[in-house]
């Protein structure tokens, strides 16, 4: 501002209020409120499944950051969801020789490890961002793809961190003295009548933490990070021509959307309990992408939405396989729950695309426009 | 010095068919600027298609014409009925949905093949052909000739023929590829069958001989066909074939050499493709062949 | 004195030579054009100018800081913007978003501040977007501040385009074609808000531009541009009488 300043008289010009973004935010409030009461209502089911929808949406929301805002796209996120899960497992877990595996870990406390293990798969990142600060959208596309095959490489390798291919129990969180886990044998803890589980317990550490990741990533995309990432994902050169240290940006993108995916990774360990490498494959990538562009590129809500969508899919399904015509039951003929739910998401994904490539959330933003147009 | 030479003899013949897969996934990009995720599935069609036929008795030749069809076919009504309503959207919206169809496509047939090996049923089985001290299957050598005929006749063709021309003109500057009288939807067209025609043959030599067979991490190999084109240059004919002959022998010279790699953790060939490609990129981040992007304002 | 020198430049693309050792000088407050027919490498030199092409040969000069070498955001630092030929804008954000982007290098929030939303960070938004908002007021786009860039007539989208370009308190403001497209009376009005922005910014404009009235009008130095050579280069009047410009540009359009 203490350039050329004479363009026209300067006035102090009042601050008109920001205007808010349509309905957002009551939605985003009535959303969680209702969230908040689920663990009284439904029972272990529904509850393991939000857990790893949570889990699910805090990744979802790093890679939407990555291919909304900065047009970067990336087929590795399940390599950093994996640092997150195993640095954590890590951290926190203790060694010890199980059968014949012996298993390594460092001790520390539960809530440290979780911070660690965000930070290393930030580290991680920006290990691997002289490629992806320097390649366009579609290149990275592919050339993220090493991640994947090198996390499956390294994972087999490592039996020390992952207890090889039968896997390794994930330490259980516990904050200030309160642990997410079912508590000591022969205690209880009693909410409103309600017992309180490991699974209720993770409930609310999974909506908060969501509830998070969406503020973070809601004031970033609205904030000048948010606008820089959107000019170079509409044109570098224009970006750059702005302004805008194009390169970095990308750096940047890439760093944020690693560390989202390390902390989802580690609710998804918890959530898990249990953690085996072939989990972090391609296709657990590719189940990413699809989240967030069903839910919307660039809606943080939308990605959510998505992981709630494809987490939950296989596991409706499975569980109400016996009323569901042409679904088999398992080791029966017929379509197992599991191949339903990928032929499910990826129909959906095409005929989206088809139809609206804005994802659900730019069906929901038409439906919005007709309703506020009839009124 | 036998080994060596055994490793690249199988090398080439290996990165000969990866070339095969990376020249069609290559011409897709360069005719409609689509990167297509759903190459592999194209091969797994064909390959698929091969198998049960030759199941049912029906005679090799024929039945890798039947894949070829099948695959070629698959590759234009993907392009037709999904790829053009899109085309004008940004590359990125267009090459999830081929994201789309990979999964739809693999998850039937992974379905299909369920827990089987499915046998390519090749006349060449497992017998080797002696070549001075190396010996390398007869699968393998098959694979070498028949992808060094397509790849002949495809770059004849595309030099001289009028469509080749056209194609060619469709990736360098669209107008005039327009005033050549082509349009740019029948060069896409022809571009989505040739690629699954091709991803098909490929499949026949990634299945037979020294491999067990058909099965769904056949996929996985096929991915090699990504780290190929990347690394010659997504927009480059030449360059796919180079990063296939890359890939190819990088891979072969990590497999056989494993013991003294060992550092590297075992199993790494799987992942040199995808190590050689990183390197390459970070060197120059458009690959070996691929042209600057010029930026237009 | 000059506030840009142009010494030498030349481009070559694959064997092509864009520019060949195009040189010329522009005075502080100067509006400078640069003219010359179609392929004559007038955007090329504008893509120098601004970092997006490495010349082969040549340095430029702004205020004696060599930008030949530098990345497009660091000759922004500098003070250079730029408006596009073909518009560049972010066609779904809105015109306000499209001008906060301008103040990029001369704020500072970052990614955890924005993402908390400390108070630093929120009294630069404020203080930046009023600014933004004067300068909307200063090119009549207060009224559709809030709407989609992309859905604005194309001569809005112009000004929007200049709006941004000051929005970035330029030292030195480089136009590529701003009237291109435009019907006469729009082409006039544009004429108009260059030259006001020279006497309210004090500051030199460089642009290129095909419309030859407009060009003689406000322009106090041409410098013209056949096939990347220069032929010529002087006030409006030598260069009207120049033979070699009559011959390669004005012969052919006619003299307007």
């Amino acid at each position: 501002m203490s350039k050329v300043d004479v363009a026209v008289p300067v006035t102090t010009v009042p601050v008109s209020p920001r205007r808010t973004r349509s309905l957002a935010l009551p939605a985003v409030a009535t959303a969680v409120v209702v969230l908040a009461a689920v663990p009284f209502y439904l029972d272990r089911f529904w509850l393991t499944l939000g857990l790893f929808a949570f889990a699910a949406a805090v990744a979802a929301i790093g890679l939407g950051l990555l291919l909304g805002q900065a047009g970067q796209l990336s087929l590795g996120h399940a390599f950093f969801v994996a640092v997150g899960a195993y640095g954590y497992t890590y951290l926190a877990g203790t060694s010890r020789t199980v059968g014949v595996s012996h298993q390594g870990g460092l001790g520390l406390p539960p809530l440290i490890a979780l911070v660690l293990a965000v930070l290393l798969a930030g580290l991680a990142g920006l290990l691997f961002s002289p490629v992806a600060a320097r390649l366009r959208g579609i290149y990275l596309g592919i050339a993220s793809l090493a991640l994947v095959f090198a996390g499956q490489h390294i994972l087999a390798n490592a039996p020390l961190v992952t207890g090889g291919y039968n896997g390794r129990t994930v330490p259980p969180l516990t904050i200030g003295g309160f642990g997410f886990d079912d508590g000591a044998p022969g205690t209880q803890l009693l909410v409103l009548g309600v017992p309180f589980h490991r699974e209720e317990r993770l409930w609310y550490l999974g909506l908060a933490v969501t509830a998070l990741a969406y503020l973070y990533h809601r004031n970033l995309v609205r904030g000048r990070p948010g606008i820089a990432l959107r000019a170079v994902r509409d044109s570098e050169l224009m970006a750059g021509m702005m302004g805008v240290p194009v390169t970095r940006y990308k750096g940047y993108a890439f760093l944020v959307s690693s560390m989202y995916a390390g902390l989802g990774g580690v609710l998804l360990a918890l959530a898990f309990g249990r953690i085996v490498p072939v989990t972090f494959d391609y296709a657990m990538s590719i189940e990413f992408l699809v989240m967030v562009v069903l839910g919307g590129l660039g809606s943080a809500a939308g990605a959510i939405v998505g992981a709630f969508f494809v987490a939950s899919l296989p596991r409706l399904l499975d569980r109400y396989a016996d009323v569901l015509p042409g679904l088999a039951e398992p080791g029966g003929d017929g379509v197992s729950p599991a191949v339903a739910a990928r032929f499910g998401y990826a129909i959906a994904l095409i005929l989206l695309l088809l139809i609206e490539p804005g994802g659900a959330a730019g069906l929901g933003r038409r439906v919005a426009n007709r309703f506020r147009r009839n009124r | 010095m036998t080994q060596f030479l055994q490793l690249l003899a199988g090398g080439v013949s290996l990165g000969a068919v990866y070339a095969l897969l990376a020249l069609g996934f290559v011409v897709v990009f360069k005719a409609s600027d689509v990167v297509n995720f759903g190459h592999p599935a194209l091969l797994m069609i064909g390959a698929y298609t091969i198998a049960r036929l030759g199941l049912s008795q029906v005679a090799f030749p024929l039945a890798v014409l039947g894949g070829v069809l099948l695959a070629a076919l698959t590759g234009l009504v993907v392009q037709r009925f999904l790829v053009a309503p899109i085309a004008s959207t940004s590359v990125v919206t267009v090459s999830i949905m081929t994201i789309g169809v990979d999964i739809l496509a693999q998850t039937e047939i992974t379905r299909r093949i369920g827990v089987d090996i499915l046998s390519i049923a090749d006349p060449w089985g497992d017998r080797v052909v002696r070549l001075g001290a190396v010996d390398v299957p007869q699968a393998r050598v098959a694979g070498l000739v028949s992808s060094v005929v397509l790849i002949g006749l495809f770059l004849a063709w595309f030099k001289l023929s009028r469509w080749g021309v056209a194609m060619r003109a469709v990736a360098d500057d669209a107008p005039t590829a327009a005033l050549m009288g082509v349009p740019r939807k029948v060069i896409s067209a022809l571009a989505w069958t040739l690629a699954g025609g091709l991803a098909a043959v490929a499949g026949v030599f990634i299945t037979a001989f020294p491999t067990p067979g058909l099965q769904p991490a056949t996929a996985s190999v096929a991915l090699a066909a990504f780290p190929a084109a990347i690394i010659g240059g997504l927009d480059s004919i030449g360059g796919a074939i180079v990063g296939g002959l890359v890939v190819g022998l990088a891979e072969s010279l990590a497999e056989g050499y494993e013991e003294r790699l060992s550092f590297l953790g075992q199993g790494f060939h799987s992942v040199m493709p995808y190590a050689v490609m990183v390197l390459v990129l970070l060197v120059r981040p458009t690959g070996l062949f691929g042209t600057r992007e010029l930026h237009r304002v | 004195m000059s506030a840009l020198e142009v010494d030498g430049i030349t481009v070559r693309f694959a064997g092509v030579t864009a520019l060949d050792g195009v040189s010329f000088t522009v005075a502080p407050r100067a509006i400078h054009a640069v003219i010359g027919p179609n392929g004559a490498g007038k955007s090329t030199l504008f893509n120098v100018l601004s970092g997006a092409y490495r010349p082969a040969r040549g340095s430029v000069r702004f205020r004696d800081v060599d930008l030949t070498h530098r990345a497009p955001y660091e000759i922004t630092a500098l003070g250079v913007a730029r408006t596009f030929q073909n518009i560049a804008l972010s066609g779904a954000a809105t015109v306000e978003e499209n001008l906060v982007l301008g103040r990029h290098h001369l704020t500072r929030a970052g990614f955890t501040g924005t993402a908390l939303r400390l108070p630093h960070v929120r009294r630069e938004e404020r203080r930046h977007r009023a600014r933004v908002r004067e300068i909307a007021d200063f090119l009549g786009l207060t009224e559709v501040l809030h709407a989609p860039a992309g859905r604005l007539p194309y001569g809005d989208q112009k000004r929007v385009e200049v709006a941004r370009a000051l929005c970035v308190e330029p030292e030195l403001l480089l136009l590529d074609e701003p009237a291109a497209g435009m019907n006469a009376h729009e082409s006039a009005l544009m004429a108009h808000l260059i030259r006001d922005i020279r006497d309210a910014l004090g500051i030199p404009i460089l642009l290129v531009e095909h419309d030859m009235g407009l060009v003689m009008g406000i322009a106090d130095r041409i410098t013209v541009l056949d096939f990347g050579v220069r032929i010529a280069d002087g006030t409006p009047d030598e260069v009207r009488r120049d033979p070699a410009v009559q011959r390669a540009y004005l012969g052919t359009e006619g003299e307007s």
